[in-house]
C-alpha cells in the first residue's frame, strides 16, 4: 500500500507513455516502415488502435480512481487525514540530478510529484476526458491513427505530469511538452487552416512560456542565494524572500506564459483559430484540459509566491479578466460559426475563472478551481456534441442548419444539457463555481472578521454578472438557432458513413452520458469536491497569499505550518528579525478547518440550511475564525 | 601520466598517424584500400578516445609542457571532439566518391587533431596555428569532390574570409604579446586596464567570431552551410566553433587573477561591451534572418549563427565560483556546444540520408511529407529539431537551462549582472523567434503530402548510424544531464586552480571544492 501510494503518480504518468510507445509500435507492425505511395493508410487496422488506445487510457482512469481513494485515506505522521487539512498526498520525491563533486550540495533539481485538493480533482478530470475523447475520434479519425492514438496518449501523461509536478523545472518540462503532441494533432487533424492553427497555437505559447523560463530561471537562482542550493522545489521556492520589485517583474514573467494558456483577455487571439480548426478530440482537450495549464499556473506560482505582486496587481489582472467575460461573450454572440462562438465562450468563461482567483478569498479560489473542473466537463461536452453535428453534415455555419432537433432527438437533448450547464443553470455544475467567484468577488473588499480584506469587490462582481447574462443569450441562441425552427441541412447530409446514424449512435451516447451524470452530480452534491478543494486552497493558497499580512485582522501567532518544515534561516530578511520592510517576511500561516468547508459540511447533515446552504455565509460558526497565530 | 611528450599527445599522434595512413590508402587502386580509410579513420578516433579516457583528467596540478598544458579543459574537449568526431565519421561514411575518400576521411581527422591540439595550446603562436589546423581542411572539405558552381563560390568564400580572419587573429596576438613580452599564456598576466591589451583582444575576438560566425562576421555562413554537402555542414556547426570557443576562453583567461575566479571575467569594459553585442546581434539577426529562409540548409545555418550568440551569453557570464553549475557560465558553455554539435550534426545527417536515398533535400518543399515517406528519418530530424529549439525532454532544452541560468544568476554589482539579465531575457525572446522555423521544418515533414518517393536504396547504414547515435545522444543527455554537466564541470576546478608555472614547486594547490565552500562562505557572511 504504501509502494502504491508513493510510486501511483508515477504509473498514472506513465501508462499513457507505455500505451503511446504500444500503439505506436503496433501500429507500425504490418507495413514497410517506409510506404510505398498510393497505399491505403485508413482502415482496416484503425479501430483497433483506437480500442488498444482507449483501454490504455480506461486504465489509466482506473488507476486515477485509486489514486483519488488513496488521496481520501492517505494521512501524515500525525494522524492527520491529509484531504481535510489540505495537506499534499501521494507524494514521491526523488533526486533527479544534483552534483556530488562537494560535500555541499549545489544544484538539486527534483523528480517530485504529489497531489492536494487543488490538483487531484484535475487529474481526475483529465483521466476522465482522455478516453471519452479517444472514443469519440473513432469515427471522426479515418488516417494516421497510429500517431494520433499515441499522440493522444503522450498527451494524457504530460497533462497529468503538470498537475502533478512539485518541483518547478518539472512542471515546467511537462508544461513544454504538451505543446508538442498538440500541435500535431491540430496540424495534421485539423480543419481547413489547421497549419495557421496549430502554428499559431504553438508558437504564441512558446514565445509567453519563454518568458516563464527567464522568471523561473531568477527564482532558482533566489533559491541559491537564499538557501545555498540551486533549487526548483515548489516549498523551497515559496519560503523566498522576494523584494517588491523582484516579484512585480518576477509577476510579469510568469504571467506571460499562463496568461497565454489561460487565455487572459488581450493575449487571446491564437484561441479561436486553435479551437475551431482542432479535430474534435482536440478541441475538447484543449478546452477542457491545456487551458487549465495556465489557470493553475496563476494558482500555484503566482500567487503563493508572490504575494505582494499579486495583491498589487489583482485589481489589473481582474480588470482584464472582465474585459475578457465581456468581450468573449459579445464576440461569440456574433458568430456564425458555432464551433467559434464555443471557443470564444472558453475566453469568457476563463475570465471568470481568473476574476474568482485574484478575489483572494477562500470562496472565490474555491470557486475558481471548482470552475476549471465545469469549464472542463461543460465546454468539453459541447465541443463533442458540436464534433458529431460536424461529422454527420460538414459543416459549421448555422446558416446552413436548423431545426435538428427534429432530426437528431438525443443529440438535441445533451446540447441543451451541455447548454445549461455551461450558463449556469441552479442544480447543473456550473452554477455553484459561478455562484462561488461571484460570492468572492462581492466580498474581497469586506470581508468577514478576521480575514484580510482582497482587493476587488462588488463593481468588479457587478460588471462581471452581466457576463452571465451574455452567457445565457449567446447560448440559448445557439440552442435557438441549431435546434428549432424549420429543419435545415445540406444536400447529401447526414452523412451517416463510418457506422453513423442521423441520430447520435450508440457509442456517442456512451460518451456523453459520463460527463452529464458528473455536471448533474456536481450540481447537485459538490460536497465532497469542494470539502477538498477548501483547505487546500486554504493552505496552499492563502496562507502564503496573506503571510506576509501583519494587520490588525490578521496578528496574532502565526504558527509554523509543519514542525518539519525547514526554517527560511539564511537570507537578509531573517538577520533583521523579519522587521525588513524591504524584504517581505513570510512566516508560514496555520489555518484551521474552517469557514467554508463547515457550510457545506452542515448541508445534508443537520439543521435545515436556508434557501440555499452556501447563500448563508455570514452565519460562519466560532471555529471557521482562522486560527491565526504569528511567529 | 608523465612528462613524456610523445605519451602526453598519443591520442592527437594516432589521430594524425590516422589521417595520414588514410591519404595514402586513398591512393591505392582496388576498391579495398580505397575503402579502408574510412574504417581506418574510425578506428583510430576510437583509439584515441580510450587513450584519453585511460589517462583521465589531469590531477589538481596541471602538467605544462613545451608551450602546451594538459588540463582538464584540454581532457573535456578532446574527449567530446572524439565523440562527435567519430557521430561526424558516421555521417559521412557514404557521402564521398569512393576516389576521394582518402582525403575527406583525413581533411576530417586533421581538423579533429586540431580541435585537440588548440584544447592543449599554452602559447600564442601554437593557438593561432592550431586553430588554422582546424579551419583548413575545413576549406578543403567545403569544396572537396563537388562540381556544383556554389560548392566552388562557398569554397573560396569561406577561404578567402578565412584568410582574413586569420590575419585579424594573428594581428591582434601581437598586440597581446607587445603588451606581454612573452607568447606563454601561462606567464602573460594581462592587466586590463592597458590600452594595447584592448586592442589586442578585440581584434583577436574579431578573428575568432568568424570561426564561430558571430555577427557581424557572419555573412559568408549561410553562403558556405548552403553551397557544401549535408554532412559537411553538420560538421562545420562544430569543429571550427569549439576551437573558436576554446581559444576565447583561454585569452579571456589571460586577465584572471591567478588565484580567483569569483565573479566571472575579469575583462576590459570595452571586451564586455563588445561581447554583449555581439551577442546580442549574434542572436537577434540569425534568427530574424533565418525566419527569412525557404532553403533548408541556410536556415540550419541561421540557427548555427543564433546558436553561437547564445554560447557567447554564457561565455560572458562567466566562471563564477560560489553557486554551483547553474551560475557557471564555462561550463554551461562547454556543454551547450557539445549538445549543439549533435543536435546540428543530427539535423544535417538526416538531409544527407535524404540525398544518399536519392532525393534533393535542399528547400522546405523537398521535406513536404518526409513523415509518411520516412517516419524514422522524419522522427529523427523532429528530435533534432526540437533539441535545437530547446523543448523538453531533449538535451536542448538542458543546455538551455545552463547557459540562461548562468546569465540570469551572474549577480554581478551595477550594470554588469543586469546587462546580463537583460541579455537572458533577449536570448529567451530569440529562442521563440526560432522556433518560427524550426516549427516550419517539423511541420513541413508531418503536416504536408509528400511529394515525391525515395528513388534509390543505395547503402545508407552509416548515416543512419551516425543519426541513431545523435539522436540517442539527445534525449539521453536530455533526461539524464548529470553526467555531461559533470564533465563540463571539470575544466573550471582545474582552472581556477592556480596554474602550476606560478606555484612552481609541487606545493598544494588548495583543493577546488575547498575554494568554493571558502568563497561561498564568504559571501554568505558578508
Amino acid at each position: 500500500m504504501l509502494f502504491l501510494q508513493e510510486w501511483i503518480l508515477t504509473l498514472l504518468i506513465v501508462l499513457p507513455l507505455v500505451g503511446a510507445v504500444a500503439v505506436a509500435i503496433a501500429g507500425a507492425g504490418g507495413r514497410p516502415l517506409v510506404p510505398r505511395s498510393g497505399e491505403n493508410h485508413d482502415e482496416p487496422r484503425g479501430p483497433r488502435l483506437g480500442q488498444m488506445a482507449l483501454a490504455f487510457s480506461l486504465a489509466t482512469g482506473v488507476l486515477t480512481i485509486l489514486a483519488v481513494a488513496l488521496f481520501f485515506t492517505a494521512t501524515s505522521e500525525t494522524g492527520q487525514n491529509l484531504a481535510r487539512a489540505g495537506g499534499f498526498a501521494l507524494v514521491q520525491d526523488l533526486t533527479w540530478v544534483a552534483d556530488s563533486e562537494t560535500a555541499r550540495r549545489q544544484i538539486d533539481f527534483r523528480y517530485h510529484l504529489g497531489v492536494d485538493g487543488l490538483s487531484i480533482w484535475l487529474v481526475a478530470l483529465t483521466a476522465f476526458i482522455t478516453p471519452l475523447s479517444i472514443w469519440a475520434s473513432f469515427s471522426g479519425i479515418r488516417h494516421r491513427q497510429r500517431e494520433y492514438y499515441a499522440l493522444m496518449l503522450l498527451l494524457e501523461a504530460s497533462v497529468i505530469g503538470v498537475f502533478c509536478a512539485r518541483d518547478l523545472l518539472l512542471f515546467y518540462i511537462f508544461f513544454e511538452f504538451t505543446l508538442i503532441p498538440l500541435f500535431f494533432i491540430i496540424g495534421i487533424w485539423g480543419g481547413p487552416q489547421k497549419w495557421a492553427a496549430a502554428g499559431k497555437f504553438f508558437l504564441y505559447t512558446f514565445a509567453g512560456s519563454m518568458l516563464t523560463f527567464a522568471g523561473v530561471l531568477y527564482l532558482a537562482w533566489q533559491a541559491a542565494r537564499q538557501g545555498g542550493v540551486f533549487t526548483f522545489d515548489i516549498d523551497t521556492l515559496y519560503r523566498l524572500q522576494l523584494t517588491e520589485r523582484e516579484q512585480f517583474w518576477l509577476f510579469l514573467a510568469f504571467t506571460a506564459g499562463f496568461a497565454i494558456k489561460v487565455p487572459l483577455f488581450p493575449f487571446h487571439t491564437w484561441l479561436p483559430l486553435a479551437h475551431t480548426e482542432a479535430p474534435t478530440a482536440g478541441s475538447v482537450l484543449l478546452a477542457g484540459l491545456l487551458l487549465k495549464l495556465g489557470t493553475y499556473g496563476f494558482l500555484r506560482f503566482n500567487l503563493p509566491m508572490l504575494p505582494a505582486a499579486t495583491q498589487e496587481l489583482a485589481p489589473l489582472v481582474a480588470v482584464l479578466a472582465i474585459i475578457g467575460i465581456i468581450y468573449g461573450a459579445l464576440v461569440a454572440w456574433v458568430q456564425d460559426d458555432f464551433k467559434r462562438l464555443v471557443a470564444y465562450s472558453s475566453v469568457s468563461h476563463l475570465g471568470f475563472c481568473m476574476l474568482g482567483m485574484f478575489a483572494l478569498n477562500q470562496a472565490g479560489l474555491t470557486g475558481s478551481v471548482l470552475y476549471m473542473i465545469n469549464h472542463g466537463l461543460s465546454t468539453g461536452a459541447l465541443f463533442l456534441v458540436i464534433g458529431m453535428i460536424y461529422e454527420r453534415y460538414h459543416t459549421r455555419q448555422f446558416d446552413k442548419l436548423g431545426g435538428l432537433a427534429r432530426r437528431m432527438p438525443w443529440m438535441a437533448f445533451f446540447l441543451v444539457f451541455f447548454v445549461l450547464s455551461s450558463i449556469a443553470l441552479p442544480g447543473l455544475n456550473g452554477f455553484i463555481s459561478e455562484f462561488l467567484v461571484l460570492l468572492g468577488t462581492f466580498t474581497s473588499r469586506n470581508p468577514l472578521d478576521g480575514w484580510p480584506a482582497g482587493p476587488l469587490g462588488a463593481p468588479y462582481g457587478v460588471i462581471a454578472a452581466v457576463g452571465i447574462i451574455l452567457s445565457a443569450v449567446y447560448m440559448l441562441a445557439m440552442v435557438q438557432r441549431l435546434l428549432f425552427g424549420q429543419l435545415k441541412e445540406p444536400e447529401h447530409t447526414p452523412d451517416t458513413s463510418g457506422g453513423l446514424r442521423p441520430d447520435l449512435t450508440r457509442r456517442e451516447i456512451t460518451i456523453l452520458t459520463p460527463i452529464a451524470l458528473a455536471c448533474l452530480i456536481l450540481g447537485v452534491y459538490p460536497k465532497p469536491v469542494i470539502d477538498s478543494i477548501q483547505p487546500a486552497a486554504q493552505q496552499q493558497v492563502l496562507a502564503w497569499v496573506y503571510a506576509g499580512d501583519t494587520d490588525a485582522a490578521f496578528a496574532g501567532a502565526i504558527a509554523p505550518r509543519d514542525a518539519g518544515a525547514p526554517a527560511r534561516s539564511a537570507g537578509p530578511g531573517a538577520k533583521e528579525g523579519g522587521e525588513d520592510k524591504d524584504r517581505l517576511s513570510r512566516s508560514t500561516v496555520g489555518f484551521s478547518q474552517s469557514g467554508f468547508a463547515t457550510c457545506f459540511s452542515r448541508w445534508g447533515e443537520d439543521q435545515s440550511p436556508g434557501f440555499f446552504p452556501f447563500s448563508d455565509f455570514s452565519r460562519i460558526p466560532d471555529s471557521a475564525v482562522p486560527e491565526v497565530t504569528h511567529r | 601520466m608523465n612528462g613524456d611528450l610523445f605519451t602526453l599527445l598519443a591520442p592527437e599522434l594516432i589521430v594524425i598517424g590516422g589521417a595520414v595512413l588514410a591519404l595514402l590508402l586513398g591512393l591505392g587502386a582496388s576498391p579495398g584500400a580505397r575503402s579502408a580509410p574510412r574504417a581506418l579513420a574510425l578506428l583510430s578516433v576510437f583509439a584515441a578516445f580510450l587513450v584519453t579516457w585511460y589517462y583521465g583528467p589531469s590531477p589538481a596540478k596541471p602538467l605544462e609542457l613545451a608551450g602546451m598544458r594538459f588540463d582538464s579543459l584540454a581532457y573535456y574537449i578532446r574527449l567530446i571532439a572524439l565523440s562527435v568526431g567519430a557521430l561526424v565519421l558516421l555521417v559521412h561514411w557514404h557521402l564521398p566518391h569512393p576516389a576521394e575518400r582518402g582525403d575527406v576521411f583525413a581533411m576530417i581527422l586533421f581538423s579533429l587533431a586540431g580541435i585537440m591540439l588548440t584544447s592543449l595550446a599554452n602559447d600564442l603562436v601554437l593557438l593561432f596555428l592550431t586553430i588554422e589546423l582546424v579551419s583548413i581542411p575545413t576549406y578543403i572539405l567545403v569544396s572537396i569532390g563537388r562540381s556544383d558552381i556554389r560548392a566552388q563560390e562557398a569554397g573560396l568564400k569561406y577561404f578567402f574570409l578565412g584568410t582574413l580572419s586569420a590575419a585579424l587573429l594573428v594581428y591582434g596576438f601581437s598586440f597581446l604579446y607587445g603588451a606581454a613580452g612573452t607568447t606563454n599564456l601561462s606567464r602573460m598576466q594581462l592587466s586590463p586596464a592597458g590600452g594595447f591589451v584592448t586592442i589586442g583582444l578585440l581584434l583577436a575576438f574579431a578573428g575568432v567570431a568568424f570561426k564561430i560566425a558571430a555577427a557581424p562576421f557572419h555573412v559568408y555562413a549561410a553562403d558556405v552551410y548552403q553551397g557544401a554537402a549535408a554532412p559537411v555542414t553538420g560538421l562545420l556547426g562544430f569543429f571550427p566553433k569549439v576551437a573558436g570557443f576554446v581559444a576565447l576562453i583561454k585569452l579571456l583567461f589571460l586577465m584572471q587573477p591567478s588565484d580567483l575566479l569569483t565573479a566571472g571575467w575579469n575583462m576590459p569594459g570595452a571586451a564586455f561591451v563588445f561581447l554583449w553585442v555581439v551577442a546580442a546581434a549574434t542572436m537577434t539577426l540569425g534568427n530574424v534572418l533565418g525566419l527569412m529562409q525557404t532553403n533548408v540548409k541556410r536556415m540550419l545555418a541561421y540557427s548555427s549563427i543564433a546558436h553561437s550568440g547564445y554560447m557567447l551569453v554564457a561565455l560572458l557570464a562567466g566562471p563564477v565560483a560560489s553557486g554551483g553549475p547553474l551560475r557557471d557560465g564555462l561550463s554551461a558553455m562547454l556543454f551547450y556546444i557539445v549538445v549543439y554539435g549533435i543536435m546540428n550534426l543530427g539535423a544535417f545527417a538526416v538531409l544527407a540520408l535524404i540525398q544518399a536515398r536519392g532525393r534533393p533535400a535542399e528547400e522546405l518543399d523537398d521535406l513536404a511529407g518526409l513523415g509518411r515517406r520516412e517516419p524514422l528519418a522524419a522522427l529523427a530530424l523532429a528530435i533534432c529539431v526540437f533539441s535545437l529549439m530547446g523543448l523538453p525532454p531533449t538535451a536542448g532544452f538542458f543546455a538551455k537551462v545552463y547557459v540562461f541560468s548562468a546569465a540570469i544568476s551572474n549577480g554581478a554589482a551595477g550594470w554588469h549582472g543586469l546587462s546580463l539579465i537583460v541579455l537572458a531575457v533577449i536570448g529567451l525572446i530569440n529562442s521563440a523567434i526560432a522556433a518560427g522555423y524550426y516549427l516550419r521544418i517539423v511541420a513541413t515533414c508531418y503536416l504536408r503530402e509528400p511529394v515525391a518517393e525515395p528513388i534509390a536504396e543505395p547503402r545508407t547504414a552509416g548515416i543512419r548510424l551516425g543519426l541513431l547515435g545523435c539522436c540517442i545522444a539527445i534525449l539521453v543527455i536530455g533526461v539524464w544531464p548529470g553526467g555531461l554537466l559533470y564533465m563540463s564541470r571539470l575544466p573550471f576546478y582545474d582552472l581556477s586552480a592556480p596554474p602550476a608555472v606560478a606555484t612552481h614547486s609541487n606545493a598544494q594547490s588548495p583543493e577546488p571544492a575547498e575554494t568554493t565552500e571558502q568563497v561561498y562562505a564568504k559571501e554568505m557572511n558578508s
